[in-house]
Formats: structure tokens, C-alpha cells, sequence
């Protein structure tokens, strides 16, 4: 198997002290959905940020599909992160435009910038736009600003910008923490279908066990900036998840 | 507390205890000069004022003691009030030096009216044989308004992009280039443009141009904050997205940025706009044209029907304006 996401020895130090990531060593492979665990303050957000450099990160080696993320700079930066596509718990939509724009800009990374402010007059790209609003069920909502749509939704444009990219990797920081439990499942068949039927590999931070189990390939858990967990959703027992969450926490099911 | 911290703290204490004290003894050698004619040497307040600041605050109470150190144990005792004491003298003296040095007098308010009669009736009876001439003036005030604002949006829109710190990528490039475009619209704001309006009068003439020239300036730079502070201001998340994209700064600038504060842009473009015209009066005063220059005139030639209907005008139009631009604004807050 393809080995698509390789750190390491991953070292963050923000300009504060705090020292986020202390050595991730990792590899995921093409095709896998890899679920990130741990506590508030782990590092997960840090980690995957550092993947797509929205933080440099300190010290330590990133390849992702044979690139070396670390060492690239402008163009060459840029032409990575278009491949990685990022989805956020906050949407991050700008919310005074509509759902179709918003889709527009997952394909910046591919435009000049004459071609970028030209968007709406190239029909190909407002096909694909469309075409990707019709994957997350929201064709309809093309000409709606993004601020009239329910949470759910919103991720769902989210979740087509990043289509837009035509990424190889997804990094999804919490997709569905300020979801319902029934509109965060749906938000995770898409990442899971995504997946399956494209084949992108996938890297999502959770907070819900029971959601890493059905949509995960594998767990990572973090915890003070180190892996202390790394393998398939099943061999989480309720010893290995005091381990990740420490000694006084209890599973909680949601669904 | 940090030892350091609490050195700088003391010389900011005794600093402030000396000028409290120089001030006050100032006054009242002004006060003792105005009302009795004998000149007090400046050394006489210095020395008092340093003794008296010196000695109240090393018994500890002093003001600054209080303000600065207050962990610092005080007296106790009657005297302990005393900063209180001397914040009501710095209080009043303050006051009574005001009301002599502005030269406050009652007496004339109440009995000299009939001084301002003419202006009075003149206002009542405004003579609109000039109406054909004072509304000429007042539209070179407006269009001078607009102009100014106009020129000064594009200016300031590009400007305050490279004065928001958060959009300033924290290198020695991106530091420079912030502090050197803040520092030139603070220093340019904190100029009124009365001032612009009296250097540009020279510059290019007196008449609409130099009162143009001079609201724009004064445009630029405020504007330049108020936009810069909104950019400031917007969510970062958005823009983090759009950078995750691999978009380049400027597709990050117009696609992740711009959208968030086109509406408050506007806003504060028309409420320039509404400041504007109502400084293009005040600016013609001083040489910039328009309906302030032929208002000037007319008050020097004491011809107070031609200042009546100026008057009117000027009023009508800060009103309309207000509403007008109240209203817009409005508007833009539900987009
Ligand atoms: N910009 C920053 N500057 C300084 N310290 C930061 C910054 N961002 C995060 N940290 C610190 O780094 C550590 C890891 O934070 P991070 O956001 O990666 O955790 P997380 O696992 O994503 O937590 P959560 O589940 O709450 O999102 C925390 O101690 C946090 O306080
Ligand atoms: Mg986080």
C-alpha cells in the first residue's frame, strides 16, 4: 500500500512556550480514514494544521504524496495545499456570499488571479461547483448566501469546496463538534463516502468515540503533544480509553 | 509583585507626585499674578512643588502612592485622607484658573444682547435676492465633499490592508511596512483639516481645490484606521480556509477578506462623506471655497440677511445629509 502521509519526529513550540507536539512519529497510508482522539489541549488541531503549514511547525520532516510540506515555500506551497483539502468545526464559509461562490473558491489554488475574479463567467468551473453542490444534496441552495443555511448545510458547502480542490488528502479539525448527533452522522457518511468511492485519504479529530468506530479505519490518540494510541477503532476497551482520556472519564454514547 | 516592575513603578509614583505638586503651585502663582499683579519666579514653584511632592510622598500620602502602589501600607490617622485633599485642591484650583483664563463673565451674557441683534433679525430675515449665488457656493461645498471622499476611497481601501496587523506577516518586511503606514495616517489624522485646508490654500490658491485637497488628505488617513480596524476585526476563519486552498495572498486579501467588510466599508465611506461636507464649511473659512468663504465674507462686510440665508442653507444641508446618510447606513447593516 501506498504510503501517502509520513511525519517525522514532529516537533510544534508556540511563541508562548507551550510546547503542542512533542515527536509524532506517523505514517498513513493512501485510502485510510484515520480518526484523530484525545482531550482538549492534545494537540490534534495543532497537528493537523501543521499539515498543511496554517503553522510552521518547529522541527521534523512532513511528506505528504512524495512532497516534502516542510521545506516548500510560495508556488510550491501552494501547489501542495491545493491537493490537502481542510474542513473546519466553525465552516469557515464566508457568510455573505452564496453557496456557489464559496464552492468557487476551493478551486483558487488551480486559478490566476484574473481567472479567480472571473469565476461565474467560466462554465466548467461552475459545472463542477454545481456538480459538487449535488453531492452534498444541496443544488437547490447554489444561489444562497451561506449565512441562511443550518449548521449541517454549511458544512456541507464545506465539504464541496474541498471536493472542488480535487484533494488526495482531507484534514477535517472536528467536522461535527457544533452539530446535532443526527446532522453530524449524515456530515460523516459524505467524509466516509468521500473515502470509499474517491479514495481520498482522510484524517478527522473527534470527539465521539462512537463515530470513530463506525467511520474510522484507524484511531490515533493524542495525548500532551505524544501518540499514545495507534490502531484500529475495535481495540479502543474501556482500559485504552482511560489511557487516552485518563482515569476518571466514562464512555458517554451519543446517538 | 517583580522587582523591576516595582522600581518603575516608584519613579512613575514620585514622577507624577512632582508634577502634581509643580502643577498646582503653578496656578497658584498664576492666580496670585492675575489677581495681584506680583510675578512669582518659576524656580519659587518648582522648589515648592518638589518639596511638597517630595515630602508627601515619602510619608506616603501622597496621590500617586494611592494610584500607583497600593499595596503599599499608608498612614493612618486623620492625615491618611490627605491625597484625597489634594486631589479636590488640584480639583478646584483647576477650575478657578479655567474660569480666569476664559475670561467667564456672566454680566455680559446676561445684559449685552441687544449686540447681537443684527445678526439676529438678519437670520429671520434672510435675503434671498442671493439665493442664486449662495446656492452655487454651497454645491462647490458638496461636490468639493464628495470629491474628496471619492479620491480618498481608493487610497485608503489599498492602505489599510497594509495597516491591519493581522493581515502583516509578523517579518521584519511585514512589521516595517505596518508601523511606517500607521504611524503616517496617525500623524496625518491628528492634523485637522482646517490646518491641510491653510497649507493647501497656499499651495494651490484659495478656492474649492485647496479645500479638496485638504479634506481627501484628512479623509485618507482616518479612513485608512477606520477601514484597518474592520479588517482587524473580521473572522479569521474564512480566511484560514481560503489559505488552506493554496490561494495566493491576494486571492486570500479579495477572496477571504474583502467580502467581510464591504458593508462596513460603506458605511463608514458615507459617513465620511456626511463629515465631510460638514468640514467643507469650516474648511472654507480658511481658504478652501465654497459656501465657508462666501459665509466669511459676508460676516467681515456685516451684511447679516446674506449671512441669514447661509445660515439656512448650510443647516438644511447638514441636516439632509445626516438623515440621508443615517438612513443608507441602515440599510447597509441589514445586507
Ligand atoms: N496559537 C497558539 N498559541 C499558543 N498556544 C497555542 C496556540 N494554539 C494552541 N495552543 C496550545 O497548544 C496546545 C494544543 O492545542 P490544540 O488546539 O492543538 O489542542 P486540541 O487537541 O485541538 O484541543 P481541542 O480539542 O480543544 O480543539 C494547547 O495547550 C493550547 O493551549
Ligand atoms: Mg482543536
Amino acid at each position: 500500500m501506498k504510503s501517502m502521509i509520513e511525519l517525522k519526529n514532529l516537533h510544534k513550540v508556540y511563541a508562548t512556550g507551550t510546547h503542542a507536539l512533542k515527536g509524532i512519529d506517523l505514517e498513513v497510508n493512501e485510502g485510510e480514514f484515520c480518526i484523530l482522539l484525545g482531550l482538549s489541549g492534545s494537540g490534534k488541531s495543532t497537528l493537523l494544521r501543521c499539515l498543511n503549514r496554517l503553522i510552521e511547525p518547529t522541527s521534523g520532516d512532513i511528506i505528504i504524496d512524495g512532497m516534502d510540506v516542510v521545506a516548500a515555500k510560495g508556488k510550491k506551497l501552494r501547489h501542495i495545499r491545493r491537493k490537502i483539502a481542510m474542513i473546519f468545526q466553525q465552516f469557515n464559509l464566508i457568510k455573505n456570499l452564496s453557496s456557489l461562490t464559496n464552492v468557487l473558491t476551493g478551486k483558487l489554488g488551480y486559478s490566476s488571479l484574473v481567472h479567480s475574479l472571473t469565476f461565474s463567467q467560466h462554465k466548467d468551473d461552475v459545472k463542477t461547483a454545481l456538480e459538487n453542490l449535488r453531492r452534498v444534496g444541496l443544488k437547490e441552495f447554489a444561489e444562497k448566501k451561506t449565512r441562511n443555511l443550518s449548521g449541517g448545510q454549511q458544512q456541507r458547502v464545506a465539504i464541496a469546496r474541498a471536493l472542488m480542490q480535487n484533494p488526495k488528502v482531507i484534514l477535517a479539525d472536528e467536522p461535527v463538534a457544533s452539530l446535532d448527533p443526527a446532522t453530524a452522522d449524515s456530515v460523516m457518511r459524505y467524509l466516509g463516502e468521500l473515502n470509499k468511492s474517491d479514495k481520498m485519504t482522510v484524517i478527522c479529530s473527534l470527539h465521539f468515540l462512537s463515530l470513530a468506530r463506525k467511520y474510522g479505519t484507524r484511531v490515533v490518540a493524542l495525548k500532551d503533544g505524544k501518540i499514545v494510541f495507534d490502531g484500529t477503532p475495535k481495540e479502543i476497551d474501556e482500559k485504552k480509553f482511560k489511557e487516552i482520556y485518563g482515569e476518571d472519564a466514562e464512555e458517554v454514547e451519543i446517538r | 509583585m517583580k522587582k523591576e516592575n516595582k522600581f518603575k513603578l516608584s519613579l512613575q509614583a514620585i514622577l507624577t507626585d512632582l508634577l502634581f505638586w509643580i502643577y498646582i503651585f503653578g496656578c497658584v502663582s498664576f492666580l496670585i499674578n492675575h489677581w495681584f499683579e506680583k510675578p512669582i519666579p518659576s524656580s519659587f514653584v518648582v522648589i515648592f512643588g518638589v518639596a511638597v511632592g517630595l515630602i508627601s510622598f515619602i510619608l506616603g500620602l501622597s496621590v500617586a502612592r494611592k494610584v500607583f502602589l497600593p499595596t503599599i501600607r499608608t498612614a493612618k490617622k486623620w492625615y491618611k485622607s490627605f491625597w484625597g485633599w489634594s486631589v479636590f485642591l488640584i480639583l478646584l484650583i483647576t477650575f478657578v484658573v479655567g474660569w480666569n483664563l476664559v475670561e467667564v463673565d456672566l454680566y455680559k451674557l446676561f445684559t449685552k444682547f441687544q449686540n447681537a441683534g443684527g445678526i439676529m433679525s438678519g437670520i429671520f430675515n434672510p435675503n434671498m435676492d442671493i439665493l442664486i449665488i449662495c446656492l452655487t457656493a454651497l454645491a462647490e461645498t458638496i461636490y468639493l465633499a464628495l470629491l474628496a471622499t471619492v479620491f480618498a476611497i481608493p487610497l485608503a481601501f489599498i492602505l489599510s490592508f497594509f495597516a491591519a496587523r493581522n493581515l502583516m506577516p509578523r517579518t521584519f518586511l511585514g512589521n516595517t511596512v505596518y508601523i511606517i503606514v500607521r504611524t503616517i495616517a496617525t500623524v496625518f489624522r491628528s492634523i485637522e483639516a482646517i490646518v491641510w485646508a491653510i497649507i493647501f490654500s497656499v499651495w494651490v490658491g484659495i478656492g474649492p481645490f485647496a479645500g479638496m485637497l485638504a479634506l481627501m488628505i484628512h479623509s485618507i488617513a482616518s479612513l485608512t484606521k477606520l477601514y484597518s480596524e474592520q479588517i482587524e476585526n473580521i473572522d479569521p476563519g474564512p480566511v484560514e480556509a481560503i489559505k488552506a486552498t493554496g490561494a495566493s495572498t491576494l486571492q486570500i486579501w479579495i477572496f477571504g477578506v474583502v467580502p467581510q467588510i464591504i458593508s462596513p466599508y460603506l458605511a463608514f465611506t458615507i459617513y465620511r462623506w456626511d463629515i465631510n461636507v460638514r468640514m467643507a464649511t469650516i474648511v472654507g473659512f480658511v481658504g478652501g471655497g465654497g459656501i465657508g468663504l462666501l459665509l466669511l465674507q459676508q460676516q467681515q462686510l456685516l451684511r447679516w440677511q446674506n449671512v441669514g440665508i447661509i445660515i439656512w442653507l448650510i443647516a438644511a444641508v447638514v441636516w439632509i445629509m445626516d438623515m440621508v446618510s443615517a438612513k443608507v447606513r441602515e440599510k447597509l447593516q441589514e445586507m
